[in-house]
């Protein structure tokens, strides 16, 4: 252990990122206008960032250094969404900005990378520190990682971290098979697996509720919850997408990853430290307590959806098999909901559904958690069946907490009516709240694993999606079955009025 | 006289008369300030303030000597979030007090409080520190937050300050608030593992001021020695009155290593052996202070021992 800088001071002290090269493989990609560049450079105006850091972007496009600083900028200018342009704070990171062209196939990229890192490093003063981000076509993952491998890169004179976007492998195999590609140069502790989910303040948020206060922990088991409701509703269609999720579809686009991390934070066993390792591994632990179906019991317990046209809003909205790109007779879900169920002591039998899906009513991230009711109804007509006690957790838009519970009308009598107790995350705190690209990037330069996926995280998940894409596989689906503007199929609703249970409309 | 009571009924009056509004609130915030201060700076930075840190305010505006009078008036601060459709507000309470009437503030402020929540006391007035009704209301907060820097005996006011702190009131003070980003600067620095590797062979640190940066002088060469014997490097500390324009230089030294942090104007000027670095450094305003400040309701360890060791350092040097 080397001497630690006396001067700290982590209570006043804005945590600042160590010196470090950012290799972005994607430079051209729409991730990097839309996200990392704008991240990148709120951090540099935020002052988050070290003298010493620098940004290498790769493409295939020929470009030189100016040409790409000068697309980056309208890049941040165009995506900043609460940033305006400083053009001081914007010439001193530009200058950190370099671009080497290549095609990721191509050995001798890598060699001029490396030629390029090594210069970087001592223009920059680096400390020999690179992050490889990979915003490349997932079929390209495997390939850099080996390139970086195959070229010493994957090894230098600081740190060395890869971060991955998803999808991480297109069922259980294929995560593995990645998986023991990206070891072949870096070891697990060095792969960032993002899922910019978790990098939201709210979901952040979900572990300071949970396990920052002693009231709620208590009733968060089978005694008390009825069952959990998941939504991550989206109102636009596919947006151009339609060839890559086409391939991909609700099911492994949304649920496999986003909203299995979710639920593993709502649902994972208490840590013991709010360090990555324990935070982690009590995820992995739910994750991997998830009942895997057989076949009987994903047809009961999930419904496939794809959208059809349908005229919204006075608008003619194409379905999905109109959209550029996608195969007229496409059998991809658009919409997926599942009964999922969590085979531990604390949640044994208490169902979470979850669901997905793309042309719903509205665009919205939420966790409803239902309570059992009152065991006992004294009040004449106190609406405790048809208004039950609910904890809504809103991760977008609107982020913020409520509870609703009933409350009795001013006035004679005792008529009792549900009210909403509102916690609002934007407006209770004015600050601004940092994007999830930002809170992600970050983490990753100063090492910090905690909201990152880990890898037998994404093989637990891929274990209970895996046989349900299965079943759908070989299932003829009759698509689509939902107008786009709905909230799905009626199959969803039928699945939850089985066990006497209603889809919220959030 | 002032009821609180009918304070009290006012505010939820307010609330019915505002409509609609998201109210919002984490903390009581007592500010106390002389009468010759500048009210309308002031509510401007409590203005600046509320979306970050909503509070119940109680300004109380000491109006000196004559006959013991206490008057209130209650008012909103109400604003509209970017992108948001409600409008969010903070109870504003503002209390005159004569000197005569200063024992009674207690009696006043401690039920206006807002409930569960802590109250911060951030005073303004030097005079009022050192007068009895101070310490009942430094009694009732979860911290005090001071300025050294306009107290006439810069020495004193540090052994003032370290008794209060060495009493159990938890204390912040904006003359080691203004030091945050030059500390920021020295810590990056070091952070540099070349001349963290030269530590050891620091054998000076001399900490120079002008006018009002005498308190936050003596914090500086306090923490510096704090923090060097932290990392076993024994260094001489020497503080004291500089001959140049600039309000404050630090410079550490020693075998062939040199750094010096110098403000000008509204630039920090870094030196590293001969090589100069320049950034922007503007004078913390007292919005930019106190919301850091409000950002730390709890004991600041590094704080209070930077304050008991500036103290020993000022009086030890006399």
């Amino acid at each position: 252990m080397g001497i630690e800088n006396p001067f700290q001071d982590p209570l006043r002290f804005e945590r600042q990122a160590p010196e470090c090269a950012i290799v972005i493989f994607g430079a051209n990609g729409d991730l990097t206008k839309r996200k990392l560049m704008p991240a990148l450079y709120r951090l540099a105006y935020d002052r988050r960032l070290s003298a010493g850091f620098a940004v290498i972007g790769i493409s295939r496009t020929p470009l030189t250094d100016d040409q790409f600083r000068d697309k980056m900028l309208e890049s941040v200018k165009q995506f900043s969404e609460d940033t305006a342009v400083d053009a001081d704070v914007w010439a001193a990171f530009a200058r950190g900005l370099y671009y080497v062209a290549g095609d990721i196939g191509d050995a001798a990229l890598y060699q001029r990378l490396g030629q390029r890192l090594a210069a970087v490093e001592s223009e920059r003063h680096t400390g020999g520190n690179a992050l490889f981000y990979l915003s490349t076509q997932p079929s390209q993952y495997a390939q850099a990682a080996l390139g970086l491998g195959a070229a010493g890169l994957g090894k230098g004179g600081g740190w060395r971290r890869l971060v991955v976007e998803k999808p991480f492998g297109h069922d259980l195999a294929s995560a593995r098979e990645l998986s023991g590609h990206l070891h072949e140069v870096f070891s697990e502790s060095e792969v960032y697996r993002i899922d910019h989910y978790l990098g939201k303040e709210t979901v952040q948020n979900i572990l300071a509720f949970r396990f920052g206060n002693g009231i709620f922990e208590p009733l968060w088991n089978r005694r008390y919850v009825n069952h959990v409701q998941i939504t991550g509703a989206e109102s636009i269609g596919v947006e151009g997408r339609g060839a890559y999720y086409q391939e991909a579809g609700a099911l492994a686009d949304m649920i496999q990853n986003h909203l299995l991390q979710v639920m593993a934070t709502i649902a994972m066993e208490p840590v013991a430290s709010f360090r990555a390792t324990s935070v982690r591994d009590e995820k992995s632990k739910l994750l991997r307590s998830m009942r895997a179906m057989p076949p009987d019991e994903v047809r009961r317990n999930s419904v496939a959806g794809q959208y059809g046209p349908a005229r919204v809003g006075g608008q003619e909205i194409a379905g999905f098999r109109q959209e550029p790109g996608v195969d007229a007779q496409s059998p991809t879900d658009t919409y997926a909901a599942v009964t999922f169920f969590v085979e531990n002591w604390r949640w044994a039998g208490v169902p979470f559904y979850v669901r997905t899906g793309k042309r719903l009513p509205k665009r919205v991230t939420e966790i409803a958690i239902q309570f059992n009711p009152a065991p006992l109804h004294i009040f004449d007509d106190d609406g405790g069946e048809s208004a039950p006690n609910l904890l809504i957790v809103r991760i977008q838009p609107e982020e913020g907490i409520s509870l609703k519970f009933l409350s009795k009308r001013p006035g004679a009598g005792m008529t009792l009516r549900p009210v909403s107790m509102d916690f609002n995350y934007g407006s209770s705190f004015g600050e601004r709240s940092p994007s999830a690209y930002e809170t992600l990037l970050l983490d990753a330069i100063v090492g910090d694993a905690t909201l990152y996926t880990r890898q037998d995280m994404v093989e637990a998940s891929w274990s209970v999606v895996e046989p349900i894409q299965n079943v759908w596989r070989e299932t003829r689906l009759d698509f689509p079955n939902y107008a786009a503007g709905t909230w799905g199929p009626a199959a969803a609703d039928e699945m939850l009025a089985r066990r006497g249970h209603v889809w919220r409309k959030p | 006289m002032v009821a609180p009571e009918h304070i009290l009924r006012e505010l939820a009056d307010l609330w019915v008369s505002l409509g609609s509004v998201l109210r919002a609130c984490t903390l009581t915030l007592v500010v106390l300030e002389e009468a010759s201060d500048d009210a309308a700076a002031l509510g401007e930075t409590i203005a600046a303030l509320m979306p970050e840190h909503p509070a119940r305010t109680i300004v109380v505006r000491l109006s000196g000597a004559g006959e013991r009078a206490l008057a209130e008036r209650v008012y909103a601060q109400c604003w509209m979030p970017f992108g948001e459709r409600r409008q969010i507000c903070c109870e504003q309470i503002e209390i005159t007090a004569s000197d005569a009437a200063l024992a009674d503030l207690p009696s006043v402020v401690l039920p206006l409080a807002a409930p569960d929540l802590p109250v911060i006391v951030w005073s303004r007035s030097a005079r009022l520190f050192e007068m009895p009704p101070f310490g009942a209301m430094a009694r009732m907060a979860a911290k005090v937050v001071v300025d050294s820097a306009g107290f006439a005996d810069p020495k004193r006011a540090l052994r003032l300050l370290a008794e209060t702190a060495g009493s159990g009131v938890p204390l912040g003070d904006l003359a080691w608030t203004r030091l945050t980003r030059w500390r920021e600067m020295l810590a990056r620095l070091f952070e540099n593992r070349n001349y963290l590797a030269k530590l050891a062979r620091i054998s000076s640190v001399r900490v120079a001021y002008n006018g009002e940066f005498a308190t936050s002088a003596w914090y500086m060469g306090a923490w510096v020695a704090d923090a060097l014997r932290d990392a076993g490097v024994s260094a001489n500390i020497v503080v004291g009155a500089g001959r140049g324009a600039a309000p404050l230089s630090v410079e550490l030294a020693g075998d062939g290593f040199r750094v010096e942090l110098v403000r000008r104007e509204d630039r920090l000027s870094i030196t590293v052996d001969n090589e100069e670095n320049c950034t922007n450094l503007p004078q913390p305003s007292d919005y930019l202070m106190m919301r850091e400040e409000l950002g730390i309701v709890r004991r600041d360890a590094l704080f209070e021992q930077a304050l008991a060791s500036a103290a020993r350092l000022a009086y030890a040097t006399d």
